[in-house]
């Protein structure tokens, strides 16, 4: 009789509230190991039921019985094998193909059960698969110099393995490149670096090669020597930052991440990263350019990943279609994805919470100081939408009730006013920017609330329209003042660079309400929209925010609440000829 | 004790100490509710990628 994990109640009130000691990281690999044994269980059987006599059944057949070899040999290395990421991906990658219609890639079992023997040192034989003229040993390496695809016979002797007729080595060498030299012939070791800080380390495998684990959105990069010693240094020292400023994470991390995937960036300024729910321990980035960063990305990545393992053993959402505002992305998103996203911003708060008393430059508090401030405040939004949607299971409910509390925690911490105001405008910025994308509201409401208004009639009485969310109801060009709102926390330097050169690629009104001239910056969106023949959605936004920031104005409940209709108002104006103008409206609104 | 006290039950299978040639004995049993509990909920769900994008 077997029995289902559990997961003890202080360990769930420790993850939901961010935390999570190394011991619940280790857990929550467990329940990894299990769940991969079990979809390898599933694999096999389903190989056996529908390709019974093939030959790729009968090579699994065989790397089964390797595999139970293995585990009575070394049943640790069996648990190394089922603990790595790589391992999760190829399953997963199985049960896609199967969706598709599509054979899974059964030789790559083969590859993972002749890691695990050469790693525990046992006698086997074993054919394996050659891609692209390489032999994958998934979390150990791979021979090169094959020149096709095809097969290759191993012979083990628990002390040295033969490659074909290609090359052989000590078992005891085939193993991880810590940069040390390798001694074998057409052996690469996966990359791994060793970080220590403080007497603490990290184990980490840097991977370039297995393309299980290709499946982040961004390619997997091809790293020259150069830039893996870059990588190396960078993840060094953002273990350091980790070690001396975020002990309450530091140790979680090296339980639990295990694999780095290096990105090919999509240009110079972007920072991608990414984890999936199906590689567990897993993280994939591009280079970020310093060390705090490195270590931002992490503790981000990381929470992830805790949430990905414990969604694995409890539902905290239900079957539901409904999308909602994130305050961190341009699109409507998925309850569970806004879940992820905000238990990351948990994460990220607390990360730059610490940051900002440690960091010494001037520019480097300011941003610290701005990013807590602006993911605190995320936390709050992002919480209160969740636990409106009803589609949290009980236990999501508790789950985010306790993250919420825990974002109302750092929330009790001061920040200057500038540095609040400056947070302030940029979330307004996104709020008022996603509203004018995605709200959709009832034309025929709308045609009829433009003819009482040309009317003279007031607004108390008529029905107002519901508001529904759509993928991009209206295309907003505000890119630009939107990146400069963000470069002046994030990059301070090079907004005062782009401000010295006066901010060619912004309109006057845009300058106006960055430089805080904000009664200009109003009246001058006023005569952009008043003017023009097109709808500006991009320039009500501007507006909108302008208003926001005025001290006191009686507009503003209006802009606040009625934005999209103001702008569905005025086109459909437009569109019979009459020019309005957008503070009339407003006034008529509020 | 709350439901608040109580550990959370999982539909993960704990085979921790359960050896491979075991693994096939158990097929037709919780294994395989737990194999189509995990299978609806990708169907439900797919594999999601959690990307994010912190250029400027």
């Amino acid at each position: 009789m077997i029995t289902t994990h559990q997961l003890p109640a202080e360990a769930f009130a420790a993850l939901a509230s961010g935390d999570g000691n190394p011991a619940v990281v280790r857990h929550l690999g467990e329940v990894q190991r299990s769940k991969h044994l079990m979809l390898l269980h599933a694999i096999a059987a389903e190989a056996e039921t529908v390709h019974p006599g093939s030959r790729e059944t009968a090579a699994v057949r065989e790397s089964l019985d390797l595999l139970r070899a293995v585990q009575v040999a070394d049943p640790d290395t069996l648990a190394w094998l089922f603990g790595l990421p790589h391992i999760g991906a190829w399953t997963h990658d199985c049960l896609e193909r199967r969706t598709q219609g599509l054979r899974p890639d059964f030789g790559y079992l083969a590859a993972a059960a002749a890691a695990a023997a050469v790693r525990a040192r046992i006698r086997f034989e074993l054919d394996v698969p050659v891609r692209d003229g390489r032999v994958l040993f998934p979390g150990l390496g791979y021979f090169h110099g094959f020149d096709r695809d095809s097969s290759v016979r191993l012979r083990g002797d628990g002390v040295r393995l033969t490659v074909g007729a290609i090359t052989e080595g000590q078992c005891t060498d085939l193993m991880p490149e810590d940069d040390s030299g390798g001694s074998v012939p057409h052996w690469q070791g996966t990359h791994v670096v060793r970080a220590t800080a403080a007497g603490r380390t990290w184990t980490v495998l840097l991977e370039t090669t297995d393309q299980c684990l290709n499946r982040f959105a961004l390619p997997m990069a091809a790293l020259t020597a150069e830039e893996i010693t870059s990588w190396r240094s960078r993840l060094q020292s953002a273990w350091e930052v980790l070690v001396r400023h975020h002990g309450w994470v530091a140790d979680s991390i090296a339980a639990g991440v295990s694999v780095i995937v290096p990105l090919a960036a999509g240009s110079d300024t972007d920072l991608d990263s990414a984890t999936t729910p199906a590689a567990f321990g897993a993280i994939a980035a591009s280079l970020p350019s310093d060390p705090v960063l490195m270590a931002e990305i992490l503790v981000h990545e990381f929470q992830h990943i805790k949430l990905s393992g414990l969604q694995d053993m409890v539902s905290l959402t239900t079957p539901c279609d409904t999308r909602v505002y994130a305050p961190w992305r341009p699109d409507p998103r998925p309850v569970g994805g806004l879940l992820q996203g905000v238990y990351a911003y948990l994460g990220i708060a607390r990360f730059w919470d610490a940051q900002r008393h440690v960091e010494t430059g001037p520019d480097d508090i300011f941003r610290a100081q701005v990013t807590f401030e602006r993911s605190r405040s995320m936390i709050e939004s992002a919480t209160a939408t969740l636990l409106r949607t009803d589609c949290l299971t009980s236990t999501g409910t508790r789950f985010v009730s306790t993250l919420r509390d825990k974002g109302k925690r750092l929330g009790a911490a001061t920040v200057p006013a500038n540095v609040r105001a400056i947070a302030r405008e940029a979330t307004l910025d996104h709020w008022l920017t996603w509203q004018l994308r995605h709200a959709a509201i009832d034309a025929t409401t709308v045609a009829q609330l433009a003819a009482a208004y040309q009317d003279g009639e007031p607004l108390s009485g008529l029905a107002l329209p519901e508001v529904r969310i759509e993928e991009e109801r209206r295309k907003v060009a505000a890119a630009t003042r939107s990146r400069v709102l963000n470069m002046r926390f994030l990059e301070p330097q090079r907004y005062r660079e782009l401000r010295e050169a006066g901010m060619p690629e912004l309109s006057e009104a845009e300058r106006f309400l960055i430089s805080g001239q904000t009664s200009m910056a109003v009246q001058s969106y006023r005569d952009e929209i008043s003017v023009s023949r097109e709808p500006l959605p991009e320039a009500w936004t501007g507006l909108a925010l302008s208003i926001h920031l005025l001290a006191e104005t009686p507009l503003l409940s209006a802009f606040a609440t009625r934005l999209p209709l103001m702008v569905d108002l005025h086109a459909c104006l437009l569109a019979q000829g009459v020019m309005s103008d957008p503070l009339e409206l407003a006034a008529w609104l509020a | 004790m709350t439901v608040h006290d109580q550990a959370l039950i999982s539909g993960i299978p704990d085979l921790r100490n359960v050896s491979l040639d075991r693994l096939a004995e158990l097929g037709d049993t919780v294994l395989a509710d737990s194999i189509t509990l995990y299978l609806q909920r990708l169907k439900d769900n797919g594999v999601p990628v959690y990307r994010f994008n912190s250029g400027i």
